[in-house]
């Protein structure tokens, strides 16, 4: 009896292995194939489009490259990615390759903390353009605005972190038969004004025949996407006034640094016109929008319940593919000194530059392959590459030499003029944010005012933005701090091997980048110190 | 049997000397590596305090400057040992007089401003030579624009205290880095931009600033040049600045000041 429950225990246990087995080689993963290196891409693109074209760079990335693989992480962006990035960055499990922006609220120190440089490599030729229009062109050199935000949200002014993939702008999707039905013409709004008189004319169809149809889709991202290029136009004489150093340009901090000291207001005249025009464009919204998100604002867009949809071209994919109507993308007109309601206030056209290049990759500093990621990063943003990622998404290239399909080319007309500041006084920085979300239903709807909500942020303001200037200081000093140690290494390395050329141009890097960023710290910390006792004011 | 062991034993003795000379350890690679990658933890692991050669206790006090948790307690056993190596005529001492100079400066929860300077011009004062006694003399001169008391002077030259320094820097790229943060600081205090604007431009002559500290530094010497009324140099850093960086958005209003600083250039009969 006690051989034959043996005999039986024997035979279970070789059917289980074989069944193990059997699972193991033909419904998992292959072990015996698996790729000795594995670079995870992480990014928030999850619209139409981005996800295959990464794929599609991936699959021509593994044939050339048979030692890696390429696995990309979709991550939903609005409310998830942030908090995601942060616990597997701070967990050291991050991936080997991220996106990041500037403007994700509560994620400025990002970089600093987890990212590596990619300055040394992008002052390089990029290997995979041999053969094209951008060899032996500096690898930052080959794209479209040569790095301009990544260079422009840098924590270290010396130093390059990221690598853009595409080119985005903001356009105003038209649902051209309802604009025929409701205006009886076709024709794109040349002026501000002229958008004015057809967001009119839509609240007249609306009153005339019950229809319910909107002028602008709404939701809180639309909005405020429509509310800051319009903001934006009143602020260029503000922001030409402040300019001291002469950048033509200001940066948030320096915006900080100015209120604090009593330079701007939100009630002064120029910055209350600016928002006057967006309580303009947020009435021709449906009341609650800022409960909503973008994907509302689509919906109601697809339905034809609503003549245009401001947003980025980064949707223009998911628009076309699901749209039952014509669509035509137009450019939101500038605000001009010859507008009747606030032209007074303008000093110019508003311009968009020759395009900015987005969907920033970033290195994470404990990647465990980073040459292979870098790698990647080279070939996704190659000619042939980015020609790939074009063909496949629908999106813009980031990249010169990339042909640019028919259907998206007119994504590229820009609109020249002044351009002068980081970010409109809303997004200067989180705690802004805040307090503008906070106190914006003092500015929409019937009983709101561009007075009362100019009022309330220049009530509230002032302790927000030093709490903001104060992050601002937080984050360049992560970044100073930790140089020191850094540098001593590098200078370590390069007197242990004198022929190591590298590690001394590294180090003396390193040293003219901190040197920059301390005067930066010591600028803000002196401001901080002098308007002490205005915060509350 | 003697002789053997004696040679055996000198040869030991002599052991260590060499190793001084001799290429750096596996160890000390390893914490420079891991020093130079952001690492200070990893170096706390491969290295002690109390022992091992200079360089080793030299890269341990660097990371313990850097690793957390940040207390005092923890600048305190770094400067310890930095106050050590920095007894020495070398480079090493230099640059462990420097970090030391860095923890008044920068580590300790309450910077001490006035002693960063005093180290930072005794260290140049003893090892004038020494890149690290130079790269102090930069943030020294950075302390005087911006935060020493001395600073604060109503109505005295902001800049001059900086420019003073900047004589004894020998090192190019670090009289690069300086002239700029003179000539940034000269624009926070609102200095003449006489005084400001030929350190701006001196820096530029040096060459080699990345990232957007390139971009914004051309573009600002021709915007600053142009309210100086020194027209051809406002003219040449915008033709500059477009050849440069022809897609930027700041291109369109460079062009419209190129378009002022020739139409003034040719009132003055200089275009």
């Amino acid at each position: 009896m006690r051989r034959r429950m043996k005999r039986i225990g024997f035979w279970l246990l070789l059917l289980a292995y074989g069944l193990a087995s059997y699972w193991v080689f033909t419904r998992s993963s292959p072990l015996l194939k698996e790729r000795p290196v594995t670079i995870w891409f992480a990014h928030w693109q999850i619209e139409r489009g981005p996800p295959d074209g990464i794929a599609a760079v991936i699959k021509r990335y593994e044939e050339l490259n048979p030692r890696v693989k390429v696995v990309q992480l979709l991550v939903p962006g609005a409310t998830i990615y942030p908090q995601w990035m942060r616990a597997n960055l701070a967990g050291g499990t991050g991936p080997d390759l991220m996106e990041w922006g500037a403007w994700v609220e509560g994620q400025k120190d990002i970089p600093a903390r987890y990212f590596t440089p990619l300055t040394s490599e992008l002052a390089q030729p990029n290997p995979y353009n041999r053969g094209t229009s951008q060899e032996k062109i500096p690898w930052q050199d080959t794209f479209h605005d040569k790095l301009l935000a990544p260079r422009r949200d840098s924590p270290d002014p010396g130093q390059i972190y990221g690598v853009n993939i595409t080119e985005t702008s903001l356009r105003l999707f038209c649902n051209v038969e309802l604009l025929r039905k409701i205006t009886g013409s076709v024709a794109a709004p040349k002026t501000y004004d002229d958008l004015r008189q057809i967001l009119v004319k839509v609240r007249e169809y609306v009153r005339r025949t019950g229809q319910p149809v909107m002028g602008l889709a709404g939701s809180r991202d639309t909005a405020r996407a429509v509310a800051e290029t319009v903001f934006s136009c009143p602020l260029l004489g503000v922001n030409q006034r402040m300019d001291d150093g002469g950048n033509l340009y200001l940066y948030n901090r320096q915006v900080l640094a100015d209120y604090l000291e009593g330079r701007w207001r939100y009630s002064e005249p120029a910055v209350k016109a600016g928002l006057q025009l967006v309580r303009e464009v947020t009435q021709a919204m449906k009341p609650g929008f800022i409960q909503l998100r973008r994907d509302d604002a689509m919906i109601e867009f697809l339905r034809g319940q609503a003549v245009f949809l401001f947003y980025g071209t980064w949707d223009a994919t998911t628009l076309r593919r699901l749209a039952s109507f014509k669509i035509a993308p137009m450019k939101l007109p500038s605000v001009t000194p010859d507008d009747p309601e606030v032209g007074r206030y303008i000093i110019g056209l508003g311009g968009e530059g020759q395009g900015e290049t987005s969907l920033a990759m970033y290195l994470n500093k404990s990647s465990p392959h980073p040459q292979e990621a870098i790698d990647f990063l080279r070939f996704l943003t190659s000619v042939p590459g980015n020609q790939i990622f074009t063909d496949n998404s629908g999106w813009l290239p980031a990249v010169d030499g990339v042909v640019v399909p028919e259907e998206i080319r007119n994504f590229r007309n820009y609109q020249e003029g002044y351009s002068f500041g980081q970010a409109p006084y809303d997004a200067i920085g989180s705690e802004v944010t805040i307090l503008w979300d906070k106190y914006f239903y003092k500015l929409v709807g019937d009983q709101g005012s561009a007075d009362q909500f100019a009022a309330a942020l220049d009530q509230a303001m002032p302790d927000a933005i030093r709490t903001d200037l104060q992050a601002e200081l937080r984050t360049s000093l992560v970044l100073v701090k930790p140089q020191d140690a850094m540098i001593a290494g590098w200078a370590g390395l390069a007197d242990g091997d004198p022929a190591d050329r590298r590690a001394r141009a590294r180090q003396h890097e390193l040293e003219a980048g901190q040197t920059m960023t301390e005067g930066l710290v010591l600028q803000m910390r002196r401001t901080l110190d002098l308007t002490a006792g205005n915060a509350g004011r | 049997m003697p002789t053997p062991r004696l040679s055996c034993l000198a040869l030991f003795g002599l052991l260590p000397p060499l190793l001084g000379a001799a290429p750096a350890s596996p160890e000390l690679n390893q914490a420079w590596t891991a020093l130079a990658n952001s690492r200070p933890r990893d170096v706390l692991r491969i290295l002690d305090s109390d022992r091992g050669s200079r360089p080793e206790r030299l890269a341990w006090a660097a990371a313990r400057m850097n690793a957390q948790p940040a207390t005092d307690d923890n600048m305190r056993a770094a400067e310890k040992v930095l106050v050590e190596l920095a007894t020495g005529s070398d480079e090493l001492a230099a640059e462990a007089a420097y970090l030391q100079a860095r923890l008044y400066q920068m580590y300790f929860v309450q910077p001490d401003y006035p002693r960063a300077a005093e180290l930072y011009r005794a260290l140049a004062a003893r090892q004038p030579q020494s890149h690290w006694a130079q790269l102090g003399l930069v943030k020294l001169a950075m302390l005087k624009l911006y935060v020493l008391p001395d600073a604060t002077t109503a109505g005295a030259d902001r800049l001059a205290p900086a420019e003073a320094l900047l004589a004894e820097i020998h090192e190019p790229l670090l009289q690069r880095d300086l002239h700029r943060q003179i000539g940034q600081a000269g624009v926070v205090l609102k200095q003449p931009l006489a005084r400001l604007l030929p350190h701006l431009v001196a820096a530029d002559r040096i060459g080699g600033i990345t990232g957007t500290a390139h971009e914004d530094l051309i573009v600002q010497i021709g915007v600053l040049s142009l309210r100086a009324g020194l027209l051809a140099q406002a003219k040449d850093y915008f033709e500059r600045y477009l050849r440069e960086y022809p897609t930027n958005v700041r291109a369109w209003n460079v062009t419209r000041l190129l378009t002022e600083a020739n139409r003034q250039l040719a009132k003055e009969g200089g275009g």
